[in-house]
C-alpha cells in the first residue's frame, strides 16, 4: 500500500525524512527500554518478599517449562483465545457485512451500536454479564420460569464465561476491522456473480470468502492477539478457577510481588504470541502463493 | 392439483424464492443475535443501576422500583478515578498525535528504504500482549528508580509513558491510511501557484489528513480510557484509573453503585459518540481504521 506514493515523487520530499527522527526515537526508547528491562528481569529468581537474586540464571524459565501448571496455562490461554477469536469472527462477520452493504441510515445507527461497545471498557461489560449470567440472574430465572433448565446453570468461574468475556472485549472492534475489509470489496463483483446464475451461498464461498480472506486473517490476529493480553475477563469471569498467563502473571506480579517469575511468564507469552503471528503471516503467504486468496 | 405446463418455472422460481427470503431471515435472526449479545450488557447495568430494590447481594434485572439513589452513594474514590483517567485519556490522545503525525508523514512520504519495516516497528505495540507492556513497563520503572532515585511507578508520568506506548500505533496507523489516499497534485498545484512549504502543509497537507487525525486521537483516547491490563501494574491504591478502580470494585464489594457510577461512564461514552457524529461524522472514524 506504501507503494501508492512512490518515493520521491511528490513535492516536498527532502523534508519528511527528518520529520520521523524524534518520534522514532521516543518509540524506540520505550520499546527497546521497556522490553529489554523486562527480558532482564526474568532471568533473576525471586528470593520472596519482593526480593531478586543478585546473579543471573535461567531457573524462572526451568521452573515454569518444567511444571505442568503453567504449560497448561499456557495452553488454555491459547485455546480460550483462539476460540473467543472464531466466535468474535463468526458472529461479526455477518454484522460486518450487513452494515456494509446497508444504504439506509440504519447502517450509521448500527454502527453507532458497535462504536460504544468498542468504547466502554471491559469491566463494566463484565459487571453487565456478571448481572445478566450469574446463577440468581435474569436468563437463569427466564430458563427456569420457561422449564428449559431445571437448576440454575452459570457461566461464571467455567471456560465459557471466558470465552464469552473476551469475545465482549472484541467484539466491537472486530466488527469495525471486518466492516472495513467488506467495504474494499466491490457490490458489482457481488452482483456480477449473481446476475450469472450463482446463488448466494455460493457468491459467499467463490466471490465474499476469497477477497475477504486477507483482511479476515490480519483481523483474526489482531483479536487473538488482544484476547492473548487481556485478563480482566478471566480474572473476573474466571472465578479465581480459570488460570491464563495473564492472571497468572497479574497474580505473580501484584499478590505474589515475584518479579522475577512474573517476568519470565510475560516473556513465555511474548513469545507465543510473536511465535504463532509469524507462523500465521508465513500460512497466509502460501496461501497466496497457492492463489488461494487474492491480494 | 394441476400443473401449469406454460410457465413450468414458476415452481422452481418461487422454491427459489422461499430460499431466498430464509436466507434473509436467517442473516438478520443473526445480526440481531448479535446485536443483543453486543449491547445487553451494556443496557443490564444501565436498567439495574435504577432498581430500588436492588440488595447488595444480588443484582436485580428488569428493575422492579425505579431509583435514582445509588447515584447519590456513588463513592468519591470513582469521581476521582474518572478524573484521573480523563485527564490521562485527553493527554495521552493529544500525545499521540504529537509523536504519530510526523512518524505517519515520514514513514508514507520519505525516501527512506524499507518502509514496511519502519511501520512494523511503529505497529510493534500493537502486537506485543497488553499484560505484558504492563509488567515491562513495571520493571523499567523499577530498574530506571534504581539507577536514578527518580520511581514512575504509580505516578501520572509512569502511567502515561505506558498508554503512549500502547495509543501512539493507532494514530500513526489512521494518518498512514489517509496519506496513502492522499492526491499528490494538489500540493503540487498549491506550491506552484507559489504557496511556501509551510502554508502548503498548513492549508492543504493537514486539512486533508485531519479525519486521520481525529480518528486516530479518539482511538488513542479509548485505549488510555478503557485499559486494565496495563494501569494494572502503573497504579496503586490512591492511585487508580477508573476501569482500575472497577476491576477491584468486583472483586471487593459488589454494590449498585457501583452500576451507577458505571451507567454513567455508559451515558458518557454514548455523549462522545453523539459529538463525534456531529464534529467530524461517524463514518470518518470509521473509515481511516489503519
Amino acid at each position: 500500500m506504501i507503494g501508492l506514493v512512490p518515493a520521491g515523487a511528490g513535492p516536498m520530499n527532502t523534508r519528511w525524512d527528518y520529520l520521523l527522527i524524534p518520534s522514532f526515537v521516543i518509540s524506540f526508547l520505550l520499546l527497546a527500554a521497556s522490553q529489554i528491562t523486562f527480558l532482564q528481569g526474568s532471568l533473576y529468581t525471586d528470593l520472596g518478599l519482593g526480593q531478586l537474586a543478585t546473579s543471573a540464571s535461567i531457573n524462572n524459565y526451568a521452573t515454569l517449562l518444567n511444571d505442568e501448571f503453567y504449560v497448561n496455562a499456557l495452553l488454555l490461554t491459547i485455546r480460550v483465545s483462539a476460540i473467543a477469536t472464531a466466535c468474535t469472527l463468526l458472529m461479526g462477520f455477518p454484522v460486518a457485512y450487513v452494515i456494509a452493504r446497508m444504504r439506509s441510515r440504519w447502517a450509521m445507527l448500527m454502527l453507532a451500536g458497535v462504536v460504544v461497545s468498542s468504547f466502554v471498557t471491559i469491566v463494566i461489560k463484565v459487571y453487565g454479564i456478571i448481572v445478566i449470567f450469574s446463577a440468581d440472574g435474569g436468563l437463569n430465572k427466564l430458563m427456569m420460569a420457561l422449564g428449559l433448565l431445571d437448576r440454575p446453570y452459570t457461566i461464571i468461574g467455567n471456560q465459557t464465561g471466558v470465552v464469552i468475556g473476551l469475545m465482549q472485549f472484541t467484539m466491537g472492534f472486530g466488527v469495525l476491522l471486518l466492516y472495513s475489509v467488506v467495504r474494499t470489496i466491490p457490490v458489482s463483483l457481488e452482483e456480477a456473480a449473481t446476475v450469472h446464475g450463482a446463488s448466494r451461498i455460493r457468491v459467499f464461498w467463490r466471490v465474499i470468502l476469497p477477497l475477504s480472506l486477507p483482511g479476515v486473517i490480519v483481523g483474526a490476529l489482531m483479536i487473538f492477539n488482544m484476547c492473548m493480553g487481556a485478563f480482566t475477563s478471566a480474572a473476573l469471569l474466571g472465578g479465581g478457577r480459570v488460570f491464563t498467563l495473564p492472571v497468572l502473571i497479574q497474580r505473580a506480579v501484584i499478590i505474589k510481588t515475584e518479579y522475577g517469575m512474573g517476568a519470565a511468564l510475560a516473556a513465555v507469552l511474548l513469545v507465543s504470541v510473536i511465535f504463532i503471528n509469524l507462523i500465521s503471516v508465513f500460512l497466509l503467504k502460501r496461501l497466496r502463493a497457492a492463489r488461494l486468496v487474492i491480494a | 392439483m394441476t400443473t401449469n405446463t406454460i410457465l413450468p418455472a414458476t415452481p422452481t422460481r418461487r422454491a427459489l424464492w422461499r430460499r431466498v427470503r430464509l436466507g434473509a431471515v436467517a442473516k438478520y435472526a443473526w445480526v440481531t443475535w448479535a446485536y443483543l449479545f453486543l449491547l445487553a450488557p451494556m443496557a443490564v447495568v444501565l436498567g439495574s443501576s435504577l432498581d430500588g430494590t436492588t440488595a447488595y447481594s444480588g443484582v436485580v434485572f428488569p428493575p422492579q422500583e425505579l431509583t435514582l439513589k445509588w447515584y447519590r452513594q456513588i463513592p468519591a474514590s470513582h469521581y476521582e478515578a474518572l478524573g484521573l483517567s480523563l485527564a490521562l485519556g485527553l493527554s495521552v490522545a493529544l500525545g499521540a498525535c504529537l509523536l504519530g503525525i510526523p512518524a505517519a508523514l515520514g514513514v508514507v512520504r520519505g525516501r527512506l528504504p524499507g518502509k514496511s519495516l519502519f511501520l512494523a516497528f511503529f505497529r510493534a505495540p500493537m502486537q506485543i500482549p497488553a499484560v505484558v507492556s504492563g509488567v515491562a513497563f513495571l520493571q523499567l520503572y523499577y530498574v530506571f528508580g534504581d539507577a536514578t532515585g527518580l520511581f514512575l511507578n504509580a505516578t501520572f508520568v509512569g502511567l502515561y509513558l505506558g498508554h503512549l506506548f500502547v495509543a501512539t500505533p493507532y494514530v500513526i496507523g489512521t494518518v498512514v491510511s489517509v496519506l496513502q489516499r492522499f492526491n499528490l497534485r494538489l500540493e503540487e498545484a498549491a506550491l506552484s501557484m507559489g504557496a511556501s512549504r509551510w502554508s502548503t502543509f498548513r492549508r492543504v497537507t493537514l486539512p486533508t489528513i485531519m479525519p486521520g487525525v481525529h480518528a486516530g486521537a479518539l482511538y488513542a483516547f479509548m485505549v488510555s480510557f478503557s485499559d486494565v491490563p496495563i494501569a494494572m501494574f502503573l497504579t496503586a491504591p490512591g492511585f487508580l484509573t477508573y476501569p482500575v478502580e472497577l476491576f477491584f470494585g468486583i472483586e471487593t464489594d459488589f454494590n449498585p453503585s457501583v452500576l451507577a457510577s458505571a451507567s454513567l461512564v455508559i451515558l458518557f461514552s454514548l455523549g462522545l459518540l453523539l459529538l463525534v457524529q456531529r464534529v467530524i461524522g461517524l463514518d470518518a472514524v470509521v473509515h481511516s481504521r489503519g
